[in-house]
């Protein structure tokens, strides 16, 4: 009972959502031209944030999960921080570090590029929102991952990236999928650090404040619709992904 | 021929090994918990450095650290190592566990899932599996990968008797089928006996006796080695020894098996003594003795008749007052000082461990 009260407790937002919204405002909202951009957008920068975060806080994660690293509860430290810290603190700071008159963003400037209120700046504050939940839960998963499973393995003659690529990753895989979930969902509603640092282009977070600030609370939420609609297939579909895998183990 | 010749650091002791296991041998290393059998294993399996010493298979220098350096990966060593927990790949089926090693070669696995009693679970998951049927598959795994020697970590130790009998029996067939050499890990004598050619003591990191599971058994070279090899009482003998020894402290070895009941100084030495208790052992009895001021436990046929009972302890070893296997005299000059040191009801009891022994063996 208690479960059942919390649960529509959570969904209550969604709910009113529902309630709120009829079919014409969404064909009003979303029929426009270039309605769309801020929705193609959001899935473009989630899915470089995504692949950035697999490339560069796998090994990370692994790393911390296999004490590997020298003084690991600093590192620790330094993730819980950037946990901490508010999203739209997190923005300030990186206009600070690499807005235009920063080392970096003289860098930056002679490669022609620049990480304010472009897409790179998008990418840059979704990976800053979505990193530290993504390494925290990749870490579990890979600390759940027998050590003795794989010194088994390599006792078996294969090579450390054999036992990564064939054990490790495997094993792991469902509570990566599920950290990558959770990455994505915090990608895709990144806005404390977006709208100081990426106000331009405009993902769909940032469309819901704009379209909020100029023409009322009404003609926002379709666009919350479509954020739901967006996000929701990923983290559902790590989710049947991870129960399968381990139906499957159970045989 | 696997050689290890080793010491490793640990934490509360160091380890000194040194073993020389023939191709088809088969070594146990018996004794209590933490007396750093583990650690051997692990060495050889190169997932422990050794702090000096080496490790050689087959020619192979796996491990050095002495005038030179040498620490192959364990990938590459091809030594198989078996523990408790089998370590099945959850996430794949029996047939690809079993064929997991590059080194595997699919041609044979019929042949040995036969062989190992798994062949109708190929398709079947880890998590399907019983306890036995994971130790075969596990066991198997090694087998296809072809490794040069297979080190068994207590394997089958979660298993009831009869299970691991017949585990124990097929590790043992295969690897002499193989001729690999193999070194079993156990704090179960029984387990050591019924696989080893050759049996080592190993306690606080030293190896205190090697030798035939026979020979180790009734001929412990110290009280320590008899306590750990399951004698529960030591029972003065005075006279028992020769060289000299004191006699009065000059004990024998009272192990529980090798007690029969009434006088019988034909066969071993008589203990006549006081029942303390007397409790259903089996198809038989336990029985705690007193004997002046010595206490023993022995396992009996039938109830002990009466408050004082005779025994005769068969041909029991005899260990001076330092703690190490006496010399002994005949079994007439015993029984008379001991009947002697009855009448006086002196004498003393077991327990005094010497572990400042600096003796090594090599097995």
């Amino acid at each position: 009972m208690g479960a059942a009260v919390i649960w529509i407790a959570l969904l209550g937002p969604v709910i009113t959502l529902f309630v709120h919204l009829s079919p014409g405002d969404i064909w009003t909202a979303l029929t426009g031209a270039g309605d769309l951009d801020p929705l193609i957008t959001s899935l473009e920068a989630g899915g470089v944030t995504l692949a950035v975060l697999a490339l560069l806080c796998t090994p990370l994660a692994w790393m911390l999960a296999r004490d590997r690293l020298p003084f690991p509860r600093v590192w620790e430290a330094g993730l819980l921080m950037s946990l901490l810290l508010p999203p739209l603190v997190i923005g300030l700071l990186l206009v600070f570090m690499v807005g235009p008159y920063t080392p970096i963003g003289h860098i930056l400037g002679w490669m022609h590029q620049s990480a304010t209120n472009t897409f790179l700046a998008l990418v840059i504050a979704e990976v800053y929102e979505s990193a530290p939940y993504y390494v925290l839960g990749a870490t579990a998963a890979f600390s759940g991952v027998d050590t003795r499973i794989e010194e088994a393995a390599g006792l078996l003659g294969d090579r450390p990236r054999g036992v990564f690529r064939r054990v490790t990753l495997p094993l792991a895989a469902p509570g990566l999928a599920m950290a990558m979930a959770v990455a994505w969902a915090r990608a895709m509603g990144a806005f404390g650090a977006v709208v100081i640092i990426a106000y331009h282009p405009y993902g769909i977070p940032l469309q819901i404040f704009t379209t909020l600030d100029e023409t009322g609370l009404a003609s926002a939420l379709p666009y919350a619709l479509v954020l739901l609609v967006v996000a929701l297939p990923l983290p559902m579909a790590a989710y049947i992904w991870s129960a399968r895998a381990e139906r499957r183990r159970r045989g | 021929m696997l050689s290890v010749d080793v010491e490793v650091d640990r934490r509360d002791f160091p380890v000194r090994v040194a073993l020389e296991v023939a191709d088809g041998e088969r070594v146990a290393l018996f004794g209590p918990s933490g007396a750093g059998k583990t650690t051997v294993l692990e060495v050889i399996a190169g997932l422990v450095p050794p702090r000096r010493g080496t490790v050689e298979l087959n020619g192979r220098v796996l491990a050095a650290a002495a005038e030179t350096f040498v620490d192959i990966p364990s990938w590459r060593r091809r030594v198989g190592l078996l523990r408790q927990d089998p370590g099945l790949f959850p996430h794949l089926s029996v047939r690809a566990n079993l064929l997991y090693a590059r080194s595997a070669r699919a041609a044979e696995l019929p042949a040995l899932a036969e062989e190992l009693g798994i062949a109708g679970l190929l398709s079947a998951m880890p998590a399907r599996l019983s306890g036995g049927q994971r130790h075969r598959v596990a066991l198997g795994r090694l087998l296809l990968a072809h490794c040069d020697a297979l080190l068994l970590d207590e394997p089958f130790a979660s298993l009831d008797a009869a299970l691991r009998r017949s585990l124990t029996a097929l590790v043992k067939d295969l690897s002499s089928e193989r001729a690999v050499p193999s070194v079993l890990v156990t704090h179960q004598l029984s387990d050591a006996q019924a696989f080893a050619d050759r049996l080592a003591v190993i306690d606080h990191g030293a190896v205190l006796q090697a030798g035939g599971p026979d020979e180790v058994v009734l001929r412990p070279a110290s009280r320590r080695v008899a306590e750990l090899v399951g004698y529960l009482g030591f029972v003065p003998a005075p006279g028992a020894a020769s060289g000299g020894t004191a006699g009065a402290d000059v004990v024998a070895g009272v192990h529980p098996d090798r007690v029969v009941a009434g006088a019988d100084p034909d066969r071993g030495l008589v203990v006549t003594g006081t029942v303390l208790a007397a409790r259903p052992s089996g198809a038989g009895w336990e029985a705690d003795l007193r004997a002046g001021d010595a206490a023993f436990t022995c396992r009996l046929p039938d109830r002990p008749d009466g408050a004082r009972v005779s025994v005769t302890v068969l041909d029991p070893p005899y260990f001076g007052p330092d703690g190490a296997l006496a010399a002994e005299q005949g079994r007439d000059d015993v029984q008379g000082a001991l009947d002697e040191f009855d009448a006086a009801a002196g004498g003393h009891l077991l327990a005094e461990r010497d572990h400042g022994e600096d003796k090594r063996y090599r097995v």
